[in-house]
């Protein structure tokens, strides 16, 4: 994991066990990691800090698996989205497929199913970002901005992509 | 003269009786010769003076072979029917239903039976009149019928438990992760230790995923939801099959025939729900073959179209399904495999799979020699 930039995973679960080994793991792994116990939490999470991935369960108390999703992807809008769920209905996966999961897996996953669907999710992310990135230098240059206005401009672009 | 005349009329009056009953005679002869139902009479024993044609189909015996027999002897159980004759006789009449008779085959036919005495004009007993309906079909469609809704029941009463279990499932999975990795990493660890250490942990996590190969297959099993129909090819899909399963046929000496319709054979259904009875139904044929070992191993695949329907079967030469296991084998959770090979799901999910699609799946089978297992479905 040196050679590549150090992917920011959020996990959200009620179930503080799975998500204590989890977490645990993938930061041995050099992933970066946030454990949130609800979809509330995370929502808060993502308000504080820039993630790539959004690891989210189904079905929790509160606000459920497709709702956090929908809520994380207005705040970040590249977050890519893995879904866990104990339950097999195919329509919840349906649905949060409308919110545009990445990927979608039956509990329990896999670990190394679920660090591959990361690092894939991460590379959609990228891919996705970087296209909108440079539509948007590229308006951005050909706006006819200021020095002062540009330097706005790019602090928002910052923003956006979480570039510190 | 007035004598002849009388004579005269009683004579046209004799002759028109006697049309009269020749038309009964004819109108009761068709309906014996052209029921389906068993229609006998007996005398006074019991013994058989009249059987149909209903009769002769419904049990298997020509007149030549039951004239003369007690008709109680067909009856499985001869006891109770007598009974049945004895109220009869108290009555005048008696019913009953669901009274199980022998075929000439060996096999069981369930008949709702009625009686009824026979008294000659001086209300003297001459004998008995039967009638017995044929419900065997009837019967086990609705002996299916109760089976498939337990099946249901049973269902989604197991996939809510599998969907409880699986939580606490995945915690385990990822604590032994945990472990090994740490144990990895463990520093001062004897190799003795270390090797006991790894060994440990690897079997929670082997024993974590078997778990979780049951939970996941009966969520399968328990998801009704609609199929996603897409236009495909079988054979494409067939092969696919094949390839899927090369690594568990490549060092067996199985040979796989591959014998289909020409051309593509194109239907509108769900792929990933067929490619799913595919392999469950290979699976099961490559095990059957392994079974009974030697190097004529031979499974064969076949493909028949018919007008809105086609056919895939499977068959193998391998060990073959006892008759005691052929009525069982779509039960849930009914296996035959050693414990860890098989979860005794695999065929209730095919059967689920393919009534689900439209279609029906059916085999033969005979111990030693080998089995076919036949999946229909609709084109589109």
């Amino acid at each position: 994991m040196n050679d590549q930039p150090t992917i920011r995973v959020l996990l959200v679960d009620d179930e503080e066990d799975l998500l204590e080994y989890l977490s645990k793991r993938l930061l041995k792994q050099g992933f970066t990691v946030k454990a949130t116990f609800s979809g509330e939490e995370a929502i808060e999470a993502a308000n504080e800090g820039y993630y790539d991935i959004a690891v989210v369960d189904l079905k929790m108390p509160g606000m459920d698996g497709v709702e956090t999703q929908k809520r994380l992807r207005e705040i970040q809008p590249f977050l890519q989205c893995i879904v866990l769920t104990g339950h097999g209905s195919i329509e919840s996966a349906l649905e949060s497929g409308q919110q545009d999961a990445f990927q979608y897996f039956l509990k329990p996953v896999d670990y190394d199913d679920l660090v591959v669907a990361i690092k894939d999710a991460y590379k959609k992310k990228i891919e996705k970002q970087d296209r909108r990135f440079r539509q948007q230098l590229e308006e951005l240059y050909s706006s006819g901005l200021g020095p002062k206005g540009m330097k706005k401009a790019i602090k928002d672009l910052r923003q956006i992509y979480g570039i510190e | 003269m007035t004598e002849l005349k009388e004579l005269k009329k009683v004579t046209r009056k004799l002759a028109s009786h006697k049309i009269e009953l020749y038309q009964t005679r004819g109108y009761l002869q068709c309906i014996l010769q052209n029921s389906a139902d068993l229609i006998f009479a007996t005398d006074v024993e019991g013994s058989l003076v009249s059987f149909s044609k209903g009769g002769e189909k419904v049990l298997g015996y020509s007149w030549e072979e039951v004239a003369g027999r007690p008709i109680k002897d067909f009856a499985e159980d001869p006891a109770s029917f007598e009974r049945i004759m004895g109220a009869c006789q108290e009555k005048g009449s008696a019913v009953a239903l669901d009274v199980p008779f022998r075929h000439k085959e060996g096999r069981t036919v369930f008949c709702n039976t009625s009686l009824m005495d026979l008294t000659n004009r001086k209300g003297q007993r001459v004998g008995m009149v039967g009638i017995c309906q044929d419900i065997t079909r009837w019967k086990k469609l609705q002996e299916e019928l109760i089976r498939v809704d337990r099946l249901a029941e049973i269902g989604r009463i197991a996939a809510g438990v599998a969907h409880e279990i699986n939580n606490p499932l995945a915690v385990i999975g990822e604590a032994s992760g945990w472990a090994g990795d740490l144990i990895r990493e463990a520093k001062g660890l004897s190799p003795d230790d270390r090797h006991e250490l790894e060994d440990t942990v690897k079997k929670i996590g082997d024993q974590t995923r078997r778990c979780r190969n049951i939970t996941h297959k009966l969520l399968d099993f328990a998801r009704d939801s609609a199929p996603t129909k897409t236009a495909f090819d079988v054979h494409e899909l067939l092969k696919r099959t094949i390839t899927f399963l090369e690594p568990e046929i490549k060092h067996t000496a199985i040979k796989i025939d591959l014998n289909f319709a020409e051309g593509p054979l194109l239907v509108n259904s769900d792929p990933r729900l067929l490619e799913q009875v595919f392999v469950n139904l290979m699976t099961n044929a490559i095990y059957a073959v392994l079974e009974k070992g030697g190097d004529n191993g031979r499974i064969e695949i076949q493909t028949l179209k018919a007008n809105s329907e086609i056919e895939i079967s499977f068959k193998d030469n391998g060990v073959g399904i006892s008759d005691e296991d052929q009525t069982k084998i779509f039960d849930l959770f009914y296996t035959t495999k050693p414990p860890r090979k098989g979860t005794g799901l695999g065929l209730p999910i095919c059967q689920s799979i393919v009534r689900n699609l439209g279609g029906d799946i059916t085999f033969e089978s005979e111990a030693g020699i080998g089995t076919t297992f036949t999946v229909r479905i609709p084109i589109s």
